[in-house]
C-alpha cells in the first residue's frame, strides 16, 4: 500500500492523499495505481501538498462529490513496480514476516514490524509465549537477509544493566 | 538558558564506566540503562544501548550524528504509532 485517500480538496475534484512512501510525492512516480481490490485504476497528478498530505488529481474525478466518494480509498502498486532497493536496502514490506532465526537455523520469531525512532531501524520479533524482541538492523545483531528462504539471521545480545546504584560504582 | 560549556556534557558516571567494560570485552552486548538524561558523547559509538521509555528497553545503535544529543532522544515514551500502512509503502530498511 502506497497510500489512502483521505478526502476532497477544493471544488474541482481534487483529492487529499496520505502517502506512505518515503519521498511523499514519489507516490504519482509509479502509474496506475490500484485499489484493495485492484479492479479499479487510479492515475494521480500531483497539484501540491498541504499539512503532510499530498494534494492529486485523479483522472476521471471532476467534482468534489466525485472525490468525496473516494475517501478511505486505499492505492496499491504490484511489488514488481517498485525499484530494486539499492545495495545493503531491504523493502520493509518485504522484512515484514520473516521467519528471525538463529545462526544454527533454529526459529527464534517472526519480524512483525520496523521501528525507526532516529536512531536507525529496529526489527521487532515476536516470540511465541514470550516479549517481543528488539534489535538493531545492522551488523552483529541482525545477518543475512534471505528473502527468497523467508528468513533473517539474527544473533539476540546478551544483556547487562549500567545502574547508578551499582556496588562498583558506590562511593568508597 | 543552555547549559554552561565549561561544566562539559552531562553523562552519568556510571555509563562511562561501563562502556568502557563492554567495549573492552568485545562482545555483542546491549547496554540496558535508565538514564535518558545521559548526553551521548563519542565513547559511546559503536555500542548498542537499550534505552528504557517507561516500557521497554528500546536499541539505539549509537552513531556519530548522535554526539550531542541525549539518549532519551532516542526512546520516546509515548507510543504514537503513526498511520503508516503496515507493510511500510515503499520504505526501505539500510542496515547500520
Amino acid at each position: 500500500m502506497l497510500g489512502v485517500i483521505t478526502g476532497a480538496h477544493g471544488v474541482r475534484g481534487e483529492v487529499k492523499v496520505k502517502a506512505f512512501t518515503a519521498d511523499p510525492r514519489a507516490i504519482a512516480r509509479y502509474g496506475t495505481l490500484a485499489d484493495a481490490s485492484g479492479e479499479r485504476g487510479f492515475d494521480l497528478k500531483l497539484r501540491g501538498a498541504a499539512r503532510g498530505l499530498v494534494i492529486a488529481e485523479v483522472a476521471g474525478v471532476g467534482t468534489r462529490e466525485a472525490a468525496e466518494a473516494l475517501k478511505g480509498v486505499e492505492l496499491y502498486v504490484a511489488r514488481a513496480k517498485l525499484p530494486k532497493p539499492r545495495r545493503g536496502e531491504v523493502y520493509i514490506a518485504d522484512l515484514v514476516g520473516l521467519a528471525a532465526v538463529a545462526a544454527d537455523g533454529a526459529e527464534i520469531g517472526r519480524v512483525a514490524r520496523v521501528l525507526n525512532y532516529g536512531a536507525g531501524d529496529v526489527l521487532e520479533i515476536e516470540r511465541p509465549g514470550r516479549d517481543s524482541l528488539l534489535l538493531p538492523f545492522a551488523e552483529p545483531m541482525v545477518g543475512e537477509v534471505e528473502l527468497e528462504r523467508g528468513r533473517v539471521f539474527v544473533a539476540p545480545p546478551d544483556e547487562v544493566e549500567a545502574r547508578g546504584d551499582e556496588p562498583e560504582d558506590a562511593a568508597p | 538558558m543552555g547549559r554552561s560549556v565549561w561544566k562539559g556534557p552531562f553523562v552519568d558516571g556510571y555509563l562511562l564506566k561501563k562502556a568502557d567494560k563492554v567495549r573492552a570485552g568485545g562482545r555483542n552486548e546491549i547496554i540496558k540503562i535508565w538514564s535518558r538524561r545521559s548526553t551521548i558523547v563519542p565513547q559511546f559509538i559503536g555500542l548498542t544501548f537499550g534505552v528504557y521509555n517507561g516500557h521497554k528497553f528500546l536499541p539505539v545503535l549509537v552513531n556519530e550524528n548522535m554526539v550531542g544529543h541525549k539518549f532519551g532522544e532516542f526512546a520516546p515514551t509515548r507510543s504514537f504509532h503513526g498511520h503508516t500502512a503496515v507493510g511500510g509503502g515503499d520504505k526501505t530498511a539500510k542496515k547500520g
